[in-house]
């Protein structure tokens, strides 16, 4: 089928979108890289969309870049830095300095903050800032993430999960393969296929979320990592209204990919994460806990499997 | 809105449906009120189906009617559900 997607890395609203009733905003929340790239040609694409958002005041709020203090501080004397901060972030929208554990703690900081200034229907968008938005297929992505928060408002969805399009022997498609799927399959095996009949990432950084839905996520236990894990999880055990949209072909920058330390830690918190959020819906059950033994068991198999693997073509 | 405002939104949109082994196969979604008789599609001479329709900007659900089974496109560029909670494709139109 024809692909009617623009080409370049505008993001101007779709018609309909436009067309229909102005009710909400759509705030836009950037997540600063926690490693530095050495340059800034990505940033500066992507900052020439948020610019445009920006002055995009009737559809747009105030964008948020939330920028961990670590990465602050391992870039204070960086004068490149310090340039770009004070006359690109700065003055594209609002910055948010904050002491955070991992990127998903940057979510939970960025989005919380657009949600309190937020209204019941507006849009909440987060951008992931460590992707190649400079190169040219990155130009091309950014000119499809606007579609994340258009298909919320237009469709009438309640979380839009932006996938990003790898090969198979991408480290990224690995981990989920053998890890995050296999580990759900085992802790929640019915929202597992519910999910993957809708992505193949469910740890994508791309999304779109309702302010209702949003609220619910927020005031949920927050988990320092793999959120998107847990919302994909809550939509689907909340008959929430998904939807998938492919954002093109775009991989993070080098700094951020998965080795093997990197990817069996995801594993393990997937794990985590996955077990907590078990234990939550259950705990309250007569014979929970011989339920849980069980399953741990199972998973306790899967991730040593897991990791087997991925050591196998990672290492 | 005048007629060459209206036009100036629409679109003309490649519909491909790869089932060769087909007998009839149409396309429905939210522009035709998934109504089955409304856009049939044509047999190509590779044995792939075809129709091209106008469609207004904006996000669009669709699906392919193959022999009367619903049938996601495995090109499309999204996934939701239509009202009646069945998976169904996502086309936008820029």
């Amino acid at each position: 089928m024809k692909k009617p997607t623009a080409a370049n890395a505008n993001p101007r609203p779709t018609r309909a979108a436009r067309d229909r009733a102005p009710s909400g905003k759509i705030h836009p929340v950037i997540i600063y890289p926690f490693k530095h790239a050495g340059h800034f040609e990505d940033l500066e694409s992507l900052y020439q969309m948020v610019a445009r958002l920006a002055a995009d005041k009737s559809r747009y709020a105030r964008p948020l870049t939330v920028v961990d203090r670590k990465t602050h501080y391992q870039l204070e004397r960086d004068q490149a830095f310090e340039r770009f901060r004070n006359q690109v972030m700065a003055k594209h929208s609002d910055i948010i300095d904050a002491w955070c554990v991992d990127t998903c703690q940057m979510w939970y900081t960025g989005l919380g903050r657009a949600f309190e200034s937020g209204g019941e229907n507006d849009i909440y968008w987060l951008i992931p800032g460590d992707f190649n938005y400079g190169t040219a297929v990155g130009q091309e992505v950014l000119g499809r993430l606007h579609d994340l928060p258009e298909i919320i408002e237009e469709l009438d969805q309640d979380l839009c999960i932006g996938e990003i399009a790898t090969d198979h022997n991408n480290s990224k498609q690995h981990i989920d393969t053998y890890g995050t799927f296999a580990l759900l399959y085992n802790w929640f095996p019915d929202e597992a296929q519910e999910i993957r009949q809708f992505t193949e990432r469910p740890r994508s950084e791309f999304f779109a979320i309702r302010h209702g839905f949003l609220r619910e996520v927020l005031t949920h236990r927050w988990y320092p990592y793999e959120q998107t894990v847990v919302m994909l999880l809550l939509a689907v055990l909340n008959k929430k209204r998904i939807s998938r949209f492919d954002v093109g072909h775009i991989s993070d920058l080098p700094t951020g990919r998965d080795l093997l330390p990197s990817a069996m830690q995801q594993v393990e918190r997937t794990e985590r994460v996955v077990k907590s959020l078990w234990r939550e819906r259950h705990h309250t059950n007569p014979d929970w806990l011989s339920q849980y033994r069980h399953l741990e068991v199972q998973s306790d198999q899967v991730r040593r499997t897991a990791l087997g693997i991925l050591q196998n073509l990672l290492a | 809105m005048s007629s060459y405002g209206y036009q100036k939104t629409l679109r003309a949109i490649n519909f491909i449906c790869n089932a060769p082994q087909a007998q009839a196969v149409s396309l429905v979604g939210d522009f035709n009120n998934w109504n089955p008789s409304s856009h049939p599609m044509k047999q190509m001479p590779d044995r792939s189906w075809l129709v091209t329709i106008e469609l207004k900007h904006g996000h669009h659900r669709y699906a392919f009617l193959v022999d009367g089974v619903l049938t996601l496109d495995p090109r499309a560029q999204g996934i939701t559900r239509n009202d009646k909670n069945e998976r169904v494709s996502l086309v936008p139109v820029s």
